[in-house]
């Protein structure tokens, strides 16, 4: 039998400091190295011509209604996508109001909307709603009440000409994450307001539950992928050539190495997880607490601690939900 | 009548706003409109009272020191922080300044390193999951492998494959599921939603 290691928490800890040590220098890779090998965006551009086409059809100097509630911790994964529809709206000449029904979307919003005024959008082209407070309930009364008193200026004043409603818009984009996602515009505003488009930008967990609404048609255009994010905030950059805004770097869509480096990595612990777990050893994982207490990792660690270790009743080991001798997971009261 | 009196409400209110949805009439819509924003003040009062429950019982394990009192320090200095950077007098609210640094540079990435870590807390669950049900975190640790496969940025016949791929597991198996899952939720929510609005409860059947 090996000799327990005296300071396990010191193999236990290696592990994630190397990954974390590894995405840190991975995450510094700039796209240019990625080379052709690697490719990001998707090769199936279905759904970036789809939105294209919707954005195409828009009027002069479209009226555009920005539904921002992402949410932060997903944010990251739409944050080049949102900012390369902006792009392709700016070159549009839209006009965008954006209102927000979460307080982590008012968030975004605001940090948005500086940037957007940063990055020379005409300050008469954008309109801030700002918050609204009840949930689906403030939504629904947005559709016929959406401009705020105080709000001033030219594009305020041509939404309250139009009837101070969502109806005034000629398109709504919605940034989904949050709670009040696409799917609550399609069922609160897109069935009051079926002749208004809706187009989605939402991360990839948001995809299964948003897609049979594209398919209907409740939703004009998707994007939910990092792929179809990537693949359009590359055609946007493509369509758009360099930039020409002073003190302010393009959005970069996210390296495909960095990425790469980083997947690479988790499939390497992934699989010596496994491995690990399959053969029956402890493998690469450290001691585990469970409530308290040693748990075993498999029926072999499991037999080779009991005797030296402390002795497993079998009714506490099983009430307890971990192996017992016998070699089988027994479940434990959940 | 305790029973009785929150059910007709929901029950009116219901009625009132299904009907304003499927009739055109201005007295409704008005009508409509005034419960919708009765809604929104009754939100908005929650909302507070929530905030201020917090802030007591956190100030109240301070001052004790139970529970953990230093995160309750951490999280009752945040919310002094937002709350007088958004109110100091001349303050613009959610777009002052002060508010938007606090917010783009501490709270953002500080919730983005959260959900950057939940590979590693994903890992650790799985670990512990491999000690007691082999079979299942087994099941589950190989799908996130071969998801992680399918989503490799890799260019070329091979990328497009495993492109296909993926938009065919994500339309397919994965919606299947989730459909499946979000369908029998909305049944029980119908059902619920009808039993309140008929006030039918288990000593009824």
């Amino acid at each position: 039998m090996n000799e327990p290691d005296p300071r396990p928490w010191r193999r236990a800890a290696l592990a994630p400091l190397a990954l974390v040590a590894v995405l840190g220098v991975a995450s510094f890779v700039r796209p240019g190295d990625s080379g052709g090998a690697l490719l990001l965006a998707n090769p199936d551009r279905s759904r970036v011509t789809e939105l294209r086409v919707v954005l195409a059809a828009l009027p002069d100097q479209p009226l555009v209604l920005v539904g921002l509630d992402p949410d932060l911790g997903t944010y990251a994964e739409i944050r080049t996508t949102v900012r390369a529809a902006f792009d392709d709206l700016r070159r549009r000449d839209a006009r965008l109001a954006i209102v927000s029904f979460t307080p982590e979307g008012r968030a975004v919003a605001a940090a948005e909307l500086d940037r957007l005024a940063r990055t020379g959008f005409a300050q008469e082209a954008l309109l801030d709603l700002g918050f609204i407070a009840g949930a689906e309930a403030g939504m629904v009364r947005a559709v016929t009440a959406l401009v705020p008193v105080a709000a001033e200026g030219s594009l305020a004043g041509a939404v309250r000409e139009a009837g101070g409603g969502m109806g005034a818009f000629d398109i709504v984009l919605v940034v989904g994450g949050g709670d009040l996602g696409p799917r609550t515009w399609v069922e609160q505003v897109g069935t009051r307001l079926p002749g208004l488009p809706i187009v989605a930008i939402a991360p990839t967990f948001a995809q299964p539950e948003l897609a049979p609404y594209l398919r209907t048609g409740q939703l004009a255009a998707l994007l939910a992928t990092l792929r179809d994010g990537a693949a359009y905030a590359s055609s946007v950059a493509a369509a758009a050539g360099p930039p020409n805004v002073p003190n302010e770097s393009p959005e970069r869509v996210p390296s495909a190495l960095a990425m790469l480096i980083g997947m690479l990595l988790a499939l390497v612990v992934l699989g010596r997880t496994l491995l690990a777990s399959a053969w029956g050893g402890a493998g690469s994982a450290g001691p585990t607490e469970t409530d308290g207490r040693h748990a075993t990792r498999s029926p072999r660690a499991a037999a080779e601690r009991a005797p030296s270790d402390e002795p497993v009743a079998d009714g506490e080991s099983a009430a307890n939900g971990e192996p017992t001798g016998d070699g089988e997971p027994v479940e434990g009261p959940e | 009548m305790r029973r009785s009196l929150p059910a007709a409400t929901v029950v009116v209110v219901g009625l009132l706003l299904l009907l304003d949805y499927v009739v055109i009439n201005p007295t409704l819509a008005a009508l409509a409109d005034l419960l919708l924003e009765l809604l929104v003040l009754l939100a908005a009062g929650a909302a507070l009272a929530g905030g201020v429950a917090l802030v007591l019982r956190h100030w109240t394990e301070m001052v004790g020191r139970r529970a953990d009192p230093l995160g309750s320090v951490v999280l009752l200095v945040g919310f002094a922080a937002i709350l007088i950077a958004g109110l100091y007098p001349g303050s613009s609210g959610s777009t002052d300044p002060a508010v938007r640094w606090l917010v783009a540079a501490l709270l953002a990435p500080l919730i983005a390193s959260l959900f950057a870590m939940l590979f590693f807390f994903l890992l650790g669950a799985a670990r512990r999951g491999l000690a007691l049900r082999r079979r299942e975190s087994s099941l589950m640790l190989a799908a996130a492998g071969v998801v992680v496969v399918l989503l490799l940025p890799i260019g070329g016949v091979p990328g497009d494959w495993l492109a296909t791929a993926a938009s065919w597991t994500l339309a397919v198996p994965i919606g299947g599921v989730f459909r499946g899952l979000l369908i029998g939720v909305a049944v029980v929510t119908a059902v619920h939603a009808t039993r309140v609005l008929l006030a039918v409860n288990g000593a009824d059947e």
